[in-house]
């Protein structure tokens, strides 16, 4: 139970998103469920991994390729699933202890906890860059590869 | 097609793509296509999130130039799908000048989400999320009336045009307003987590991932010009957050 509710949270939480994104109407399920996908990784893997860190990259690299398989599925841009599916990721418990901490004048706590928000939202952003460049370089290695038999072609005609 | 209809074309679509919340990258992509697609020789654009810049030369023709200033920009990603669509739409079925744009027209009057739902779908995210970091069934619903404040006062807001900053410190004086009150009156005692919830509804997410993207694809002014209104607006929620529980703190004693 305890490990099925997040999900369910974030699922809810990133469908609204999703209408306040104004994505189109038969995406939006497709949408919240990214959403939904990251909890279920951040959670499972919870039981194997101790470093957060971590498991938020894992999370990240999960919906990235979540985003990137939906948007050659439905032809409409990455940017509709990444987007609603990365925030119930982002770090807002950490923002708010950082700040809580600092006008409480524990400023030791508050830079411990303001580092940890700051790698998580690093492995966030690594988590997409890993995906989306390795995503182009396929993409492009499969271009070229298709290009080169098409010239191979055309010349084995022309000779 | 003239250059002055092909630039026209070109520039309304991107118009489109970047006041919509579309990546940099889209928007000059985008652009390109259309304009080769459109019998164009060369197309030369520059997009940042406030202007785009862009240069036809056709066969035979003096070049030319368009600048386009973006002065209002918001989130509506089923535009930014549609667009993209047509243009690679057009590609592959050459259409005239005035179907082209009596199509971006119908586009760009697509109405998004009824007012009402966008209401209830901040209550929801701020309810969800409340719920999300372990906050109680109370919790949630003092979640839900923060959420419905919050987006009640963007929109006063953007009608008297106040920056995003602003807009943001106010949305979090409200959230940590309410939830000090409400842990005050003591329904509830989980005020860190209902603050928490409640201010997830103003995290820019489409800006952290758009930059994050911009910067991915090289085009690094864009990047950071938005992962810089992503911390911005980031430290504007923890000042907003910050006033009434360093002020009311004493008289509640949270």
């Amino acid at each position: 139970m305890n490990y099925v509710s997040p999900c369910l949270y974030a699922f809810g939480a990133s469908l609204a998103f999703a209408i306040v994104f104004n994505i189109p109407r038969d995406k939006l399920l497709l949408a919240a469920l990214g959403g939904m996908l990251g909890q279920l990784v951040y959670v499972v893997f919870q039981l194997l991994i101790t470093n957060d860190v971590i498991l938020y990259l894992l999370a990240t690299i999960v919906i990235s390729l979540y985003a990137e398989m939906m948007a050659r599925l439905t032809k409409s841009p990455t940017t509709i699933y990444l987007a609603v599916a990365l925030i119930p990721l982002v770090p807002g418990g950490g923002i708010y202890y950082t700040m809580l901490f600092f006008i409480n004048g524990e400023i030791d706590p508050g830079i411990s906890t303001g580092i940890h928000t700051l790698l998580i939202s690093g492995a966030l952003a690594i988590g997409i860059i890993m995906v989306s460049s390795s995503v182009n370089l396929v993409r492009k290695v499969m271009l070229k590869g298709v290009s080169k038999i098409g010239k191979k072609l055309k010349h084995g005609k022309d000779t | 097609m003239t250059i002055a209809q092909l630039s026209h074309v070109a520039m309304e679509m991107g118009v489109i793509l970047l006041s919509n919340g579309a990546e940099t990258y889209r928007v000059e992509e985008s652009m390109h296509r259309i304009c080769l697609a459109l019998g164009a020789k060369e197309a030369e654009i520059f997009v940042v999130p406030t202007t785009i810049i862009i240069s036809v030369t056709l066969e035979e023709e003096a070049p030319l130039t368009r600048t386009r200033r973006i002065h209002s920009r918001k989130i509506d990603l089923t535009k930014v799908s549609e667009i993209n669509h047509l243009s690679r739409q057009i590609c592959f079925e050459p259409t005239n000048y005035k179907d082209l744009l009596s199509e971006i027209r119908l586009i760009d009057s697509i109405p998004s989400y009824p007012h009402y739902l966008q209401v209830l779908a901040f209550a929801f995210i701020s309810q969800m999320f409340t719920l999300f970091f372990g906050g109680s069934l109370v919790d949630s619903c003092v979640g839900f009336l923060i959420g419905i404040g919050i987006k009640l006062q963007m929109d006063i807001m953007a009608r008297f045009e106040a920056n995003v900053f602003f807009t943001h410190i106010v949305g979090g004086l409200i959230a940590s307003t309410v939830a000090v009150i409400a842990a005050g009156l003591e329904p509830t005692t989980n005020m860190n987590t209902i603050i928490i919830g409640s201010i997830m509804t103003l995290v820019p997410g489409l800006a952290i991932t758009n930059s994050i993207r911009d910067i991915i694809a090289g085009d690094y002014l864009s990047g950071l010009a938005k992962g810089v209104e992503a911390l911005l607006i980031g430290a504007a929620i923890a000042a907003g957050v910050a006033v009434p529980l360093s002020l009311l703190r004493p008289f509640w004693g949270g």
